[in-house]
């Protein structure tokens, strides 16, 4: 047990001696500030300025980077392929690994008692989404999945079967479901979204190459059919060795059961609503027209 | 006359020193004539009242509201008035560790005392350049055959009247801004070493009997508080009193609280803060330590924000 120390120790000590700290006292940090170095000054710095003797390197006429003398470049030289080829419509997925998840739930940084969503996950600041860059949400990752010893109900975009098995063992539920671009930026940053006072819009389906991804019940996607899903708990219970618990008769079964319908981006916020931050107000759409898009 | 003043100050501060150590100056009473020693010397004159001890009998007027860590105190001050000028303290006041006792970093306090002058700094200076200066758009004289140096414009650099090749350019802005943190802990960092330098005193409010200057002037000089003196408190409503009494003096300054900084507490040599202020202080000052980093501007609400 430390003994309770002066609050600043020996610094303050010493600081109560010296001289008032005023404005002419300061300086910076011994080695803080460097200098600039100035071409062309003193006797060392001078004469050739440090360009060196004569030529294109003197004179500054040195040909474009990659040039090699007129025979053919590296970068021409090696043929293409096609690495790099749509890299930009690539979806990427952020990796949250489960032993992370443990660590934000342990701190109390995101809470198990509400459904988990990748707000949530944001606003503990466990993950950075950038949809800027192609990222379409987070998948959740195999690593610590035999430490992981929550009950949760979680909604990412990918999961992998381990962590499925993982959540699953531990009574809770998870769901990937899909968010197109837009739906995402609104979903990671809701305040700023609300501040510019535009309807909450529907969420788009997924594309015609991640419909079998997010139909299949192994996945547990969110289009897929809840039976299907059930019967691939089962499966999965008896792949893995563990028995699967009862989740209908858990105290928490209401939380867990809360899925977002498709269009749905929020919790509890259907499209079509309008958000006022200041008052503290939600406005609904009450022209049929809109009703019957919104709820289409 | 600014050379007297040090004189005549470095010599009273001289004689109190050489008073302290009269056994070691054995045969040296008489201080040399040209002796010139820096005023912001530390006084012994100034330290007479020792800070709090810990079985003081006054009440303790605040304590730490917010949560102090258990290896650390916190800094234990005496709470005076302004209502007379001769009286005692009427209690003590303990204040957060991590705000009051942070550690001296002089670095970070020059750092922001450089941002704090630097960014708002525009300056104007601007030269002509060659195309700018007017005229010199025709040749002299022609190139060859004259005798003469070859010249394309009268307004070159290298003539007399002639543009500046490499001259200040236009208005220049030198805004740039340290990392929140940074210029938090310079606060931080300022108002430890005013405490540590016994030149932060706590005031309970700013009521003055009078609008009188003469009486702040007075009570400073009895307290001690030196020859500058920053009053901080909590709003920009004052007492009718003390901003009447502190409107012409130069030396003695009134701010709110959103005004604090870094230079004014270095310029004045005494920092005066309420109590109010210092829980309204603590309590932004230490949400720093402790937040996440932001996902959009402060300015836009959050949930957990106040």
């Amino acid at each position: 047990m430390s003994f309770p120390k002066k609050p600043g120790g020996k610094s303050l000590d010493v600081l109560k001696t010296l001289p008032r700290i005023s404005l002419a006292n300061l300086r910076p940090e011994p080695g803080a500030r460097k200098e600039d170095q100035r071409r062309g000054r003193g006797q060392h710095g001078g004469n050739r300025s440090g360009r060196g003797h004569k030529g294109e390197r003197q004179r500054g006429t040195r040909p474009r980077l990659g040039f090699e003398g007129g025979n053919t470049p590296f970068y021409m030289a090696i043929p293409k392929y096609g690495y790099n080829e749509g890299h930009s419509r690539r979806p990427q997925y952020h990796p949250l690994s489960l032993k992370r998840l443990q660590y934000l739930i342990d701190l109390g940084r995101v809470d198990p008692t509400q459904p988990i969503d990748l707000t949530q996950l944001v606003n503990a600041r466990g993950v950075t989404i950038q949809p800027l860059k192609r990222d379409y949400g987070v998948q959740l990752v195999d690593e610590g999945c035999d430490i992981f010893a929550a009950k949760i109900n979680i909604e990412v975009q990918r999961a992998s079967e381990g962590a499925i098995a993982a959540i699953e063992r531990n009574g809770g539920i998870i769901t990937t479901s899909f968010y197109d671009p837009l739906s995402l930026e609104i979903l990671i940053k809701p305040v700023p979204f609300f501040m510019r006072g535009q309807p909450i819009p529907r969420r788009k389906l997924p594309g015609e190459e991640m419909v079998p991804y997010y139909t299949d019940a192994e996945n547990r996607g969110y289009l897929a059919d809840p039976e299907k899903i059930q019967q691939a708990r089962l499966a999965l219970a008896q792949k893995y060795g563990y028995i699967l618990p009862d989740i209908s008769k858990d105290e928490l079964y209401q939380m867990l059961c809360m899925r977002k319908d498709v269009r749905q981006i929020f919790f509890g916020l259907a499209p079509g609503w309008v958000v006022n931050m200041a008052e503290k107000k939600i406005l609904k759409p009450t022209d049929e027209k809109l009703l019957k898009y919104y709820s289409s | 006359m600014l050379r007297l003043s040090l004189v005549v100050c470095g010599r009273r501060v001289a004689k109190r020193f050489c008073l302290q150590f009269a056994s070691s100056f054995s045969s040296e009473n008489a201080l040399p004539s040209n002796l010139l020693l820096p005023t912001n010397l530390v006084d012994p004159a100034r330290l007479k009242r020792p800070p709090p001890p810990p079985d003081c009998s006054l009440p303790v007027l605040r304590t730490c509201s917010a949560v102090v860590p258990s290896h650390l105190t916190p800094v234990h001050t005496w709470v005076e008035t302004l209502e007379k000028q001769d009286s005692e303290p009427l209690g003590v006041a303990h204040l957060h560790p991590d705000v009051f006792a942070v550690a001296p970093r002089l670095d970070i306090l020059h750092t922001v005392e450089t941002w704090q002058r630097a960014y708002k700094r525009i300056s104007h200076a601007n030269t002509k350049v060659r195309s700018e200066v007017r005229g010199g758009g025709k040749k002299p004289w022609q190139q060859k055959r004259t005798g003469r140096a070859r010249h394309g414009s009268i307004r070159s650099p290298i003539w007399r009247g002639g543009g500046v090749s490499h001259g200040p350019r236009g208005p220049t802005s030198f805004y740039y801004m340290l990392p929140m943190k940074v210029r938090v802990q310079g606060l931080k960092v300022a108002l430890t070493s005013k405490m540590t330098q016994d030149y932060l005193h706590i005031v309970d409010s700013l009521n003055i009997p009078t609008p009188d200057p003469q009486y702040l002037l007075d009570l400073i000089k009895q307290r001690h508080w030196g020859q500058s003196v920053l009053i901080v408190d909590i709003s920009e409503e004052f007492p009718e009193n003390i901003l009447q009494a502190t409107a012409n003096l130069k030396t003695v300054n009134l701010i709110p609280l959103i005004g604090l900084n870094v230079h004014s507490m270095l310029k004045h040599e005494s920092v005066i803060l309420t109590l109010e202020t210092i829980n309204f202080l603590e309590e932004k000052l230490l949400w720093h330590d402790q937040r996440y980093t932001p996902l959009y501007p402060f300015k836009l609400p959050y949930c957990d924000f106040p």
